[in-house]
Formats: C-alpha cells, sequence, structure tokens
C-alpha cells in the first residue's frame, strides 16, 4: 500500500498527542519515582527539582525485588498452562459442531461471572483444608480460574477465521489429527494465542485478591507488597512510584518483544490466498 | 466476506470423517481444570448461600433466609444500581474509543512498534497503583489536576471529584475508561491485523469507499472478537472494586458502593460470609441469564459465534 | 468505670499476680529474683511462632528488636508486617476460618468486640497467673490507663497485652498561630488571644479565622491557592465516625449506646457534638469526604491547612526534616474539649492488642514473646531507636527521648490523649454499624442532612442491626 508523507505525518502525531494526553499520569508518576519526599506535592507545584534515589533504597530493603520475581514466575508459568490446556478446547469450540456446544461454552464463560470477592473466602476454606494456602500450586490454580475462560473465549474469535481448506489438504496428505494441529492450526493461530496470552499475563500479573488471601510469607506477589507503602504515616509516595515503574516494565517488555506477533499487519491475510 | 461464509459452510464437510468424540478430548483438559478450579469453589459457595454462616463457622441450614435478607436490602439494589450505571457509561465508550484507537493505529504510522506498547500502559497497571495514581491526580486540594486545573478554573465549586456525591461516580468511571481503553484497543488491533486482505482487494476493485468497506468487512469480520471482548469487560467492569475501594471507599453515602466494595464489606468487615455468596450466587445468575440471551441473540444476529 | 476504678483493678491484678507467684514458690524462695526469659523458655526453645502486626514505621523498628527475643530464648519468630486493611483481614480470616497460621495477632480495639463474639481469642489469664511464664517483675501497672484495661479485657479476663496505644492529638501549624499580624487579627475579631485550641469552640473559631480564598493574605503572604482552617477524615471506612465518636460525641456528653448497649443515636448532646462536627466542615478543604488517613499528614505536611485532629503517629512520618517543607514549625496539643465540660473531655484512642489465636499450639511460646515486647527494657530501646513511638507504659513518658526534641510536644499531647482514651466498647456487630454510620456522618458533613434528620436515620440504621449492641 503506497502512502504519501503527509498522510503519515497526521496519523503518527495524532497518535503521538492521544499518547501524550493519556500517559500523562504516568509520567507524573516517572517524576515521582526521582523526587524528594517534601516537595512532592509542593504548591505552587514544582516542575523542576534535584533528582533523589532515595525512594529505591526502601524498595530493596524490603524486598521488592523478591516480589517481582514471584509474579514473574506466577504469571508466566499460569498463562503457559492456560495456553496449553486452552488452545485446544478453543480451537474445538470454534471449529466442530458437538453436542451441547453451547452449554459448554457458556459453562465456560461462566466461571468468570460471580464477583471474585465472594469466592475468596470459599478458596481460602477450601485451600486451608488441602494445604494449598501460600503455595505456588494453590495460586496457580485459583489463577486459572479466571485466566482459562477469558483464554478460551478470546481465542476461540481468533479461531473463527482459520481456513478449513489447509486443514481439508492437510488430511487429505495423511497427517495425522495432532500433525494437523501442530503444524497447521498452531502457526496460524500464533498471532491470536499471542495477543490473548499477553492480556492472560496482565490480569495474573495485576490480579490482587486472590493473591493476597491465598498467598502469603513464601508466594507474595508485587500488587500484595504494594499497600504495604501505605502506612497509618502517610503514603510513601515516592516507593509507590518506584514500584509502580518497576512493575510495568516487564510488562512493557513483553509487549514490545511480542508485538511483532500481533502486528503482522496484512501478510496472515496473504497465508489464506 | 466470501471466506467467513465458506468457513461456516464447510464446517461439516472438512470433518465429516472425524470421531465424535475427537473435539471432547480437545476441551476435557481445559472443562476438567474449570471443574475444579472454578466449578468446586463456587458450588461450595452455593452450599454456604443455603446456611448460616457468620464468623467463618457453618451454621444451620437456612433455607432461603440469606438471599430474602439480600434483596430486601435497599444497600444490595443501590450497589446493583450504580454498577448498571458504572457499565452502561463506562462499557460503551470504552469499546467506541477502543474502537477507534484500533483503527487509527491501523493506518501507517511510524514508530508504532513504540507507540503500542506505551499506549497500552494505562492496562498494565496494576488497578491498586491505578488508583493511587489517581488519587494523587484528582484529589482535592492537594491532587495535582485538582490544584493545577480544576480549582483554578473553578470547575467544580466547593468540592473535590472524590467528595461529590454527584460527582464521585463519573469520576471513577473515567478512571475506569482510563485504565481499559487500550485494553479494547490492543485486541480489536490484534483482531484487525487478523483480518484476511482478499475481501479488501476485492472491495477496493469495486471501488468501495472506506466508509462503505468498514461497514461491509471490517465490522462483519470483527464482530466475533468485538462481541466476546465487550462482553467480558463488561462482566468485569460489573465487578469493579480496587480503585474505587481506594478512591472513594464506596462513598459519599453509598454513592458509589459498587456490588464488589458491598461483597468486599460482608466478607471482611462483617463476616457474613452466608450473605455474601448469596450475593455471589445472584449476581452470578443475573449474568448467566444474560449471557445466555446475548449469546443466542449475538450468535443468530451478528453471526459472532 | 471512672479511673479511680482503674487504679484499683491495677494495683489489684498485680497483687495478685505476687501473690500467686509466692504461693506458689514458697517463702524463702528467690524464684522471682532468678526469673529469666531464657529459663521460662527452656522448654519452648527451637519453637517457630509466627506473628501478625501492622506495618507503620514504629512496627518497623520494632521488627529490629525481634531477633533479640530468639537470642535470648532460642523461639524463632517469624514477624510479619501487613498493611492496616490487610492485617484487618487476613488476620481476622486466619482465626475465623480456623487455619491457625499465625499465633498471634494484632488487633485493634475495634476488632475485640466481633472476635470475641466469634470466641476466637484466648485469654491470658492462665499464663498470667503461671510463675513459670510470667515474669514477676512485669510489673502490669505500669502499662497505660485505660486503654490496657478497656481493650484487652473482657468479662474479668484480659485478652491481650498492649501493643500499641494509636490516639489522636490536636495538631496545628505554629508558625501561624504566633504570627504578629494574624494574632491581631484573631484578637480584634474574636475578643480573645490566637493560641492552640482548647475547646471546640476555639477550634471552630481559629478554623473560621484561617479559612481564605486565594489572593488573601496569610502571614503576610499573598495566598497563591485557597487555605483551609481545618483538615480532619472524612471518607467513608477509615476513622471518620471513630473521630467524630471518640472526640466530639462523647466530649459533648453523649454516646451512640446506653449502658445496657441500646442504641441511643438521637440523643440531644449527639446532636450537638455532630452539629459542632459538621460546622467544622465549612472550613475544610472542598475533598475532605474522600479523605482519608492517607490525606489529612498530606494536606497538613503541604501547608494547606492550618489545624488537624490527627491519629498522632502520623505526625511522626510528616515533621521531620526532608518530609514536609513545615516540619518543626507545627505544634501540638490536647483534643479540644467542650467549652464548659472538661471533665467529660474523650479523646479517640483506638489502642491495639496483640492476641493469641485459639487455633495457637505455641501459646505459652508465644505468650514469652508478646510479654517480651511489653517488657520496659524493650519499650524503651524501641523509644530510644528514634522515629518516635507510641508509648504502652507511664514509664516511658520519662525517658529523655520523649521530653527532648521538637517532638516533646508531640508526646505531651499524646499523654494527654492517653489519660483519657479507651478502647472501644464489645460490640460484635461494630463493622456493620461503623460502616452505616459513616456514610450517615458523611451525608451530614456534606450538608445533604441536617445533624437532627441524621441522628434519626442513625438511630433507626442501628436499630435495624442491633436491639442491644454491646457482647453480653
Amino acid at each position: 500500500m503506497e502512502t504519501n508523507t503527509g498522510t503519515r505525518v497526521f496519523w503518527t502525531g495524532l497518535v503521538v498527542i492521544a499518547a501524550v494526553f493519556l500517559l500523562f499520569p504516568v509520567i507524573w508518576m516517572m517524576m515521582m519515582m526521582v523526587k524528594p519526599t517534601d516537595i512532592m506535592f509542593a504548591r505552587p507545584t514544582e516542575w523542576l527539582f534535584t533528582p533523589t534515589l532515595e525512594h529505591f533504597s526502601y524498595v530493596i530493603e524490603q524486598g521488592f525485588h523478591e516480589y517481582l520475581i514471584t509474579s514473574i514466575l506466577l504469571g508466566t508459568i499460569s498463562t503457559l498452562l492456560v495456553v496449553i490446556v486452552g488452545t485446544p478446547a478453543a480451537y474445538a469450540f470454534a471449529r466442530f459442531e458437538m453436542k451441547g456446544r453451547d452449554d459448554l461454552f457458556l459453562f465456560v464463560l461462566a466461571s468468570r461471572m460471580a464477583p471474585p470477592v465472594c469466592l475468596v473466602i470459599p478458596y481460602y476454606l477450601i485451600f486451608a483444608r488441602i494445604d494449598l494456602l501460600d503455595t505456588f500450586v494453590g495460586l496457580t490454580l485459583a489463577y486459572m480460574t479466571f485466566n482459562l475462560s477469558f483464554f478460551i473465549w478470546v481465542l476461540r474469535s481468533f479461531c473463527r477465521d482459520l481456513p478449513v481448506e489447509l486443514e481439508e489438504a492437510a488430511m487429505l496428505e495423511g497427517w495425522s489429527r495432532f500433525q494437523v494441529f501442530r503444524r497447521v492450526i498452531l502457526p496460524l493461530l500464533r498471532n491470536g494465542i499471542v495477543a490473548t496470552s499477553v492480556l492472560c499475563f496482565i490480569f495474573a500479573w495485576n490480579e490482587f485478591m486472590f493473591s493476597f488471601m491465598l498467598g502469603g510469607k513464601a508466594v507474595k506477589t508485587l500488587p500484595v507488597a504494594i499497600p504495604t507503602l501505605i502506612t497509618t504515616q502517610g503514603v510513601r509516595w515516592g516507593e509507590m512510584a518506584v514500584v509502580g515503574v518497576v512493575a510495568l516494565t516487564p510488562v512493557l517488555i513483553a509487549v514490545f518483544l511480542l508485538q511483532r506477533h500481533i502486528v503482522r499487519g496484512l501478510t496472515m491475510g496473504a497465508v489464506k490466498g | 466476506m466470501s471466506t467467513v461464509e465458506a468457513g461456516k459452510v464447510s464446517v461439516k464437510s472438512a470433518h465429516r470423517s472425524e470421531p465424535v468424540w475427537y473435539p471432547y478430548l480437545l476441551i476435557a483438559p481445559a472443562m476438567l481444570t474449570l471443574v475444579v478450579v472454578s466449578l468446586v469453589p463456587f458450588v461450595f459457595a452455593v452450599f454456604i448461600s443455603f446456611h448460616e454462616m457468620k464468623f467463618g463457622r457453618l451454621g444451620d441450614f437456612a433455607g432461603f433466609e440469606n438471599y430474602v435478607e439480600l434483596l430486601s436490602d435497599g444497600r444490595f439494589w443501590n450497589a446493583m444500581g450504580v454498577a448498571v450505571l458504572f457499565v452502561a457509561i463506562a462499557v460503551p465508550l470504552e469499546f467506541m474509543l477502543g474502537l477507534a484507537g484500533a483503527l487509527i493505529l491501523s493506518r501507517p504510522i511510524w514508530g508504532r512498534s513504540v507507540l503500542i506498547p506505551l499506549l497500552f500502559i494505562p492496562t498494565m497497571m496494576a488497578p491498586i497503583i491505578v488508583g493511587l495514581l489517581w488519587k494523587i491526580m484528582l484529589a482535592g486540594s492537594w491532587g495535582l489536576l485538582s490544584y493545577n486545573v480544576i480549582e483554578p478554573l473553578g470547575l467544580i465549586d466547593g468540592s473535590s471529584v472524590f467528595a461529590s456525591p454527584d460527582l464521585a461516580l463519573y469520576a471513577l468511571i473515567f478512571v475506569d475508561i482510563w485504565q481499559w481503553t487500550p485494553f479494547m484497543m490492543l485486541a480489536y488491533f490484534a483482531g484487525l491485523q487478523a483480518l484476511p486482505v482478499n475481501p479488501y482487494r476485492a472491495a477496493a476493485v469495486d471501488g468501495a469507499n472506506p466508509v462503505q468497506t468498514f461497514f461491509r468487512l471490517t465490522l462483519p469480520m470483527m464482530a466475533p472478537l468485538l462481541v466476546v471482548i465487550g462482553l467480558l469487560r463488561l462482566i468485569d467492569a460489573f465487578k469493579v472494586f480496587d480503585s474505587v475501594f481506594i478512591l472513594t471507599g464506596g462513598g459519599p453515602g453509598t454513592s458509589t458502593e459498587m456490588p464488589s466494595v458491598l461483597a468486599y464489606k460482608m466478607t471482611f468487615e462483617f463476616w457474613n460470609i452466608g450473605e455474601a455468596s448469596a450475593l455471589a450466587v445472584v449476581v452470578w445468575l443475573l449474568f448467566f441469564v444474560f449471557c445466555n440471551v446475548f449469546y443466542q441473540i449475538a450468535k443468530k444476529k451478528l453471526n459472532a459465534f | 468505670m471512672n479511673r479511680t476504678g482503674y487504679k484499683m483493678l491495677r494495683k489489684t491484678v498485680g497483687l495478685g499476680l505476687a501473690l500467686s507467684a509466692g504461693l506458689v514458690l514458697g517463702p524463702g524462695s528467690n524464684a522471682a529474683m532468678a526469673w529469666s526469659y531464657k529459663e521460662a523458655a527452656k522448654p519452648y526453645a527451637g519453637t517457630t511462632i509466627r506473628i501478625l502486626d501492622e506495618i507503620t514505621p514504629l512496627q518497623e523498628t520494632l521488627a529490629t528488636l525481634v531477633p533479640g527475643f530468639t537470642e535470648e530464648t532460642g523461639i524463632i519468630v517469624e514477624f510479619e508486617l501487613l498493611n492496616h486493611f490487610d492485617v484487618v483481614n487476613k488476620g481476622q480470616a486466619d482465626m475465623l476460618s480456623g487455619r491457625g497460621y499465625y499465633d498471634a495477632i494484632m488487633l485493634h480495639g475495634f476488632q475485640l468486640g466481633p472476635m470475641l463474639a466469634a470466641g476466637v481469642l484466648q485469654p491470658l489469664d492462665p499464663m498470667m497467673s503461671n510463675p513459670a511464664l510470667m515474669n514477676p517483675n512485669f510489673n502490669a501497672a505500669d502499662l497505660i490507663e485505660p486503654s490496657y484495661s478497656t481493650t484487652g479485657g473482657f468479662g474479668g479476663k484480659q485478652y491481650g497485652l498492649a501493643n500499641w496505644n494509636y490516639n489522636q492529638v490536636y495538631w496545628a501549624r505554629g508558625d501561624l498561630l504566633t504570627h504578629p499580624d494574624e494574632m491581631a487579627a484573631f484578637k480584634a475579631k474574636y475578643n480573645y488571644d490566637l493560641k492552640p485550641a482548647e475547646t471546640f469552640e476555639e477550634l471552630r473559631d481559629i478554623a473560621e479565622f484561617f479559612t481564605r480564598p486565594a489572593g488573601e493574605t496569610l502571614a503576610g503572604k499573598t495566598l497563591e491557592s485557597d487555605f483551609y482552617g481545618i483538615v480532619m477524615e472524612g471518607v467513608k471506612g477509615g476513622s471518620t465516625f471513630l473521630s467524630l465518636w471518640g472526640n466530639f460525641i462523647k466530649s459533648f456528653g453523649g454516646d451512640i449506646v446506653d449502658a445496657e448497649g441500646k442504641p441511643t443515636f438521637d440523643r440531644p448532646e449527639n446532636i450537638a457534638a455532630i452539629a459542632a462536627w459538621a460546622e467544622l466542615w465549612k472550613f475544610a478543604p472542598p475533598g475532605m469526604a474522600e479523605y482519608s488517613l492517607v490525606d489529612v499528614p498530606t494536606v497538613m505536611g503541604n501547608g494547606i491547612a492550618a489545624q488537624a485532629i490527627a491519629w498522632s503517629d502520623f505526625v511522626l512520618g510528616i515533621d521531620k526534616p526532608g518530609t514536609s517543607p513545615f516540619a518543626g514549625q507545627f505544634v501540638y496539643g490536647p483534643m479540644p474539649y467542650k467549652a464548659g465540660m472538661k471533665d467529660k473531655r474523650s479523646v479517640e484512642a483506638e489502642p491495639s492488642v496483640t492476641v493469641i489465636s485459639v487455633h495457637s499450639k505455641n501459646a505459652e511460646a508465644t505468650f514469652l514473646f508478646l510479654q517480651w515486647l511489653a517488657e520496659r527494657r524493650q519499650q524503651e530501646a524501641l523509644l530510644n531507636a528514634g522515629g518516635g513511638g507510641v508509648p504502652i507504659r507511664e514509664s516511658s513518658w520519662a525517658l529523655p527521648v520523649m521530653q527532648e526534641g521538637n517532638l516533646a510536644g508531640l508526646f505531651a499531647a499524646m499523654k494527654s490523649s492517653l489519660e483519657v482514651g479507651e478502647g472501644k466498647p464489645k460490640m460484635p456487630e461494630f463493622y456493620e454499624l461503623y460502616d452505616v454510620l459513616t456514610g450517615i456522618s458523611q451525608e451530614i458533613g456534606l450538608g445533604q442532612l441536617t445533624p437532627e434528620a441524621g441522628a434519626a436515620k442513625a438511630q433507626a440504621a442501628m436499630l435495624d442491626i442491633c436491639e442491644t449492641c454491646l457482647l453480653q
């Protein structure tokens, strides 16, 4: 598609302006990371100041880097499990006529309908009984409740557009079902899987209620550690900003690296041609 | 268009030889997982909802007592009303802004690989940080925007956004839109990128203008994703908790008391687990009916499933 | 019970402890002299106990003392600190579910009612009367009253040793109250001298006096933004209603329940108190209905208001160089009272105790730890470690660190608050009541309800929750 520079400048400018407005609070948070406490909310607002690193030391002292690692592990592993378990299901729901398909499909969504606040005590009581509180396994399981349904539903709408002809051709070649799934379906679905699993990872990354009640000293994620910065002596604003920005970084990097799978431009369609 | 229809028609023929059990095998792991991690706790909650359970001790069978108590409580209906208003404003706006953003991002743009992750930042942030960040922005008197914009211009007289019974809910809706529009945008953008190119070529040959292309091609082909993401967001928006809890605690009065905030209080403050479970079941039932109806309509009218 | 009553009770308890120790050990035994944590802990050495406490800079300092206990006794302590809401939720969930992961949990005074109603707390009396466990020199009579007995004590039993004596104080900008221009103008307007408020009437006048829009002059400088006379908590949740109840309603001679526990929200004293409180909203920043314990210190620290009613430990986080540009210019005072009713003076306090869960399997080892923390030695080390603190022992007031430096005024104010600061009455439905009453208070503060109408609504709402609101 040929594009003249004027159009490009227009759209780029529009997006950049929108981004600046959208991200203003985040930019402010980045400034707070290095802003001395006594002028944090000074009136009139101090836009220029000598940066300080005082907020970083507390965050490290408090072991926030350990919570970061827990969060990364928990987010990654629970998302991987969701992808492994959810992809065949999403594909099956999209492709096959089966008895009770609609009911089963709605059952999947039903697991996401009740407010988690109400379910956390039943979970807590069950987990306390079978010793899963404050364990990695326990939290991974709990995270699958909200992410598996999300993954299956969203990925299924990507599966809808898969060309059946390719599968048929492969079957005629004598490929097994497994081979068809692995070599034909998965590559075609890569785009959708990446996009959906990024969203799942973010849900897991930011989850609070389950992690707080079902986790503990051994398994503590970043969002659960954040409220310890809100003390009765006020919020440690600078530290909060540090944690907020640090918590962003891994997701930002992941999205940056993975987006080439999402942004495949129009080549995706070419496969079908 | 043709691809979509072709796919639909050929579903049966392509797999005529498939054994009946094959699709069930594919969904079995997911279904088993959901039964274990989701159904069991929910059934337990249903069980609790028919019992007295104050202070964590499972008491006598109580029949529908918890439900009667819940449904006759004005606060419950207030919470449902607040949530309906919240969802009715927030989700359509997020939907439209998200779709518009996705379409704009699909235009030729320099540095898109950098801009996409940046635009996605609000969704990446933990809701608890989002709540605190908007407190910093909009808190009465000491908030950055309150002090530099709202108060000098006299936009709100004698109050602040989160302290005003009339404005607090809209301020929370604004925060929700800020956080979740990028989510919609990224999902829709990924969907747009996955659309087949042939129909567009055909449309270009036919001389269709962009508006026609959007309504005749993009929208129908995007329908499944639009509907699914919209529905999931709707369910999530109804349950919003963290930002409300941090910014207003459900106040002033009960003007921002969403069902999740009420459920939180029933659970962790009043420790009336029986009634909290009844609330979970009622909300669940409402969504179940809603999603069923929605599913049937979307399936027939929009060919979305 | 009045204060003399507490003193007598204290003496009786102390005497009882001394007597029981003497009886068991027999005359002539010098075991009392020989009692040591090392000896007492011998049967429990190597045990691990888990303690859940609330995170504040004070407790963070406390955590640094904990290894000393392990060194002395061989009992291993996992000391976990969580945020206020989290420690409440998680601590209660642990006890109520029967999980029993934590041996001891910090409870705020108001939590005692619901938790006692649920029957999840162990009385400490068997251990306190066991000479093998109780240090004869512990000197429980030194613990600050009435907070100690009213918080951890119920039905003749003691459920917790003092942990923190959170309390509220009057907090003001000294630089403004002593500015010559302001003093002259105040005198001209109100016919008395400007000084830290002693009565609610003065609090109101000073609040009115200093509430000024941008452009006017404050202490000789032109204001660039609006300035307010007072700031308090006003958010749903938080301690909005605690402050109204403990500081205002009770100081006006009212209360929300009578001696039997029947709701009495609509009595005239309460309405007068609420009216006085609601009037202060006019002189407060417009966002007060969203102000939580996070905002009050932020507002004071950034020079937006002249006075505050605040938790005294908040101040410790603000009144230090590098945190607020106004550090060192703050003054503190006893909580104001209703003019002419000084004898009814009441101050909101939230004494907290650490309780032992009924599910704990290490009650004795845990008791030793709690006792050790409340020992004079540890309390002095804690307060001397700097960063301030909230004493639980009378003897702590005499420490040099409490009397010197720029915070001496704060500690004097704290002492005054704790002379009358009581634990909350034991109400099983405390949370339901608190939630509803805060919402109604906000409506009154925002002017949506008159004090009379609000009090009537609150009375009806209370009756809806409990006919008798005190634990029987």
